[in-house]
């Protein structure tokens, strides 16, 4: 039954083959086998049929002397001639030779006797090369199969891995061939999915346990005071007031996994965006808390353009400010600078802090990453400040460079890249042109802005930890933007 | 009975540790594994609700280090993940419960009192010392079926007396597991506590006083 099952799966086989590799491998050395064993054959048959005219028996050796095609033989004893008058003998006379001194010799060969041979040698030759075909074609099969093996292995295990199993590895064995190779370079993509996967699952753990927990609290909390049996209006107030609060931390949350999720999808939508202006307008909004902490605010702004998207440039500027501002020392100092050089636009923010660890760096622009338990406890920012500001970076093509500050602290540096020249406005030209026209208008401002709020005098160029502005516009206009200034240290609080 | 609350957050762990207390809990909050792990050795805590992910040293670890330690300790663990599989791993590392967030305060209470049950083996829901009656569940005194409103302390150094069953409890004693480390409690407080509960409860009085030593409830009639 079951043999006859299987001979029906190889005739079905054979009706339909299926189009393998090893399939075709196989036909490929069957056919190769062939063609070179026919070929081996001809040249048999032509070089055995030649040796047996060319090479003269013994007999035809006339006195020592062997006879020459060359000398002419009289026309009546040509072969043909002679054919002709014998063609009712089966022998058959293939040559006529003639010796120097004149005497003819004919030679006659026994023609059935060579036929017979010749069709024997066929017929046998055919034989085994059918044979040695098949033989040939199985252990192409067979072949084909050993060298095929790896990449069966490679199909199985792949097959395997799931979602579920990232962490395993075809961890191919054996020489260092294609083969491993191609197994080696599925391992290290196995490896990257698995390293994004699992950041992405820790990210989801983490964003549902930051927005899960400030619910939680809302919730206790109206509970607490609805069980409360001595619960007076005051407690009731209180409560709303925390509950309130609760709500507007979680806001904030959503806020910012909407501005990672965004900075994540990339922009939509360019335009011409001055660096220094965003940034002017960012340390409007920051200068008076870096005051209120007693810290030296130090900026050096200099015109400098890039392509991208301004709301989400603003969101970077300000979560930089904002993280130097969180995670600096009492009397410490924030610099702030932006620079173009060769058209592109580099903001570097540095400040002074706890000391950094530089293999906890990279940790940092993980989400919901923060460095130590004390900020935790304190709960200041939810850990996403960096992430997005390396989102943002990269939707721009920016590079980011974070690394620890020469007194404790980091030093940020976002370099964008220049933007593409000329810039057309395609659709919306309006909107560039008025973002280009607010900002002269805003820098005299910010000056004013920033002697009235710290009370420093601000002395261009005064500064040796900043460098100087660097000015690349020949537009006078522009030049009034450039601030650099030294900020004296505010009064300290405490 | 003492819980201690293991919480980063701060205003959710004041919350949980007011209710607590109101619930005659005796309530201390620490807000990292760390300290949850140096408080755990320096008091005996009934229950332990543990926030899974902590600061510092994470939940699983403090609650394998409470569970190695063998004590009577139950662990109920709070997490925002609250996946089938999350649940059977933080059953598996050693908790005694788990909760995911966001809960129902009154569920949380619920569980902390059946653990705490389970943590002094033996004890019913109701404790009874003749025709006094304490429900632990409903938070309920009755004497010869009336009702006796009690404070929270008041209730919670009467459960600890009946649980003893006849057993002296020393004041320290008595003011480890009823006081937590909010308070600053002189000895007195206890004295204090004691003879409000016996002008309470009424006669023929139950609370004896042993001197030197404590307190224990005395013999049925």
């Amino acid at each position: 039954m079951t043999g006859r099952s299987s001979a029906v799966a190889i005739a079905a086989r054979l009706r339909h083959p299926q189009t393998t590799v090893r399939w075709r491998l196989t036909l490929l050395y069957g056919a190769l086998f062939l063609v070179s064993g026919a070929i081996l054959l001809t040249v048999t048959y032509v070089l055995v049929e030649h040796a047996a005219v060319s090479r003269p028996p013994g007999g035809l050796f006339v006195k020592g002397t062997a006879l020459e095609r060359r000398t002419p033989v009289p026309a009546a004893v040509r072969p043909d001639r002679l054919n002709q008058a014998f063609s009712q003998l089966p022998p058959r006379i293939t040559s006529v030779l003639r010796s120097p001194d004149g005497q003819v010799a004919i030679r006659i060969v026994g023609a059935k006797q060579r036929l017979a041979d010749l069709h024997q040698l066929i017929v046998e030759s055919s034989i085994a090369l059918a044979i040695m075909a098949i033989i040939s074609a199985a252990l192409g099969w067979l072949v084909a199969g050993r060298v095929l093996r790896p990449l069966r292995t490679m199909t199985t295990a792949a097959q395997q891995i799931s979602e579920v199993n990232l962490h395993e590895r075809l961890a191919l064995e054996g020489p260092r061939d294609e083969l491993r190779q191609l197994a080696d370079t599925i391992d290290r993509l196995l490896a990257r999915l698995e390293a994004a996967f699992n950041a992405q699952r820790r990210f989801v753990a983490n964003a549902s346990h930051e927005l899960r927990t400030p619910l939680t609290a809302a919730r206790a909390l109206l509970e607490m005071v609805l069980t409360d049996p001595r619960a007076t209006i005051e407690t009731f107030r209180t409560t709303c007031r925390q509950v309130l609060e609760e709500s507007e931390e979680q806001e904030q949350l959503i806020d910012a996994l909407l501005a990672l999720a965004q900075g994540e999808r990339g922009i939509d939508r360019r335009a011409s965006v001055d660096l220094s202006v965003l940034v002017a307008g960012a340390l409007h909004s920051y200068s008076a808390n870096a005051a209120e902490r007693g810290l030296a605010l130090q900026t050096s702004l200099a015109p400098a353009r890039l392509s991208g998207d301004g709301r989400l440039v603003e969101r970077l500027v300000a979560n930089l400010l904002e993280n130097a501002l969180r995670h600096n020392v009492p009397d410490g100092r924030i610099a702030v600078s932006v620079t173009s050089l060769h058209g592109e636009a580099e903001l570097v923010v540095t400040n002074t802090g706890a000391p950094v660890p530089a293999d906890q760096l990279e940790r940092l622009l993980q989400p919901f990453q923060r460095l130590g338990a004390d900020r935790l406890r304190q709960r200041e920012g939810f850990g996403l400040g960096l992430s997005i500001v390396a989102a943002i970076a990269s939707a721009h093509d920016a590079t980011l460079h974070v690394q620890p500050g020469a007194d404790g602290g980091l030093e940020v540096r976002v370099h964008f890249p220049r933007p593409a020249q000329p810039e057309p406005q395609p659709s919306k030209p309006g909107s560039g042109e008025r973002r280009a026209g607010q900002e002269r208008p805003q820098s005299p401002r910010l000056a004013a802005h920033a002697q009235g709020a710290v009370g420093a005098d601000l002395e261009p160029g005064s500064d040796d930890d900043v460098d100087g502005p660097i000015l690349t516009g020949g537009d006078p206009a522009d030049r009034s933007l450039d601030i650099a200034g030294d900020v004296e240290r505010a009064p300290q609080q405490r | 009975m003492r819980v201690l609350v293991v919480e980063d957050h701060p205003r959710l762990a004041a919350t949980v540790a007011t209710v607590l207390r109101r619930e005659g809990m005796a309530v201390d909050v620490a807000f990292d594994g760390r300290e949850a792990l140096d408080r755990a050795a320096l008091t005996t805590y009934d229950v332990v609700v543990l926030d899974r992910d902590l600061p510092g040293v994470h939940g699983d670890e403090v609650c394998r280090s409470l569970v190695a330690t063998g004590s009577r300790t139950g662990v109920l663990m709070l997490t925002a993940a609250g996946t089938l599989e999350d649940r059977v791993e933080g059953l598996g590392i050693g908790a005694d419960d788990y909760l995911s967030k966001p809960f129902h305060i009154a569920e949380l209470v619920a569980r902390i009192r059946a653990l705490a049950r389970r943590s002094a083996p033996g004890l019913p829901p109701m404790l009874a010392h003749g025709d006094l009656v304490l429900d632990s569940a409903r938070r309920l005194v009755t004497r010869g079926g009336k009702p006796i409103s009690l404070s929270p302390k008041e209730f919670a150094v009467l459960e600890l007396l009946l649980s003893a069953q006849g057993a002296v409890l020393s004041t320290e004693q008595i003011l480890e597991r009823a006081w937590d480390d909010a308070t600053d409690p002189f000895t007195n407080t206890v004295r204090m506590t004691v003879s409000r509960l016996r002008a309470k409860l009424g006669d023929p009085p139950v609370v004896e006083t042993v001197p030197p030593v404590g307190y224990r409830i005395g013999d049925a009639a």
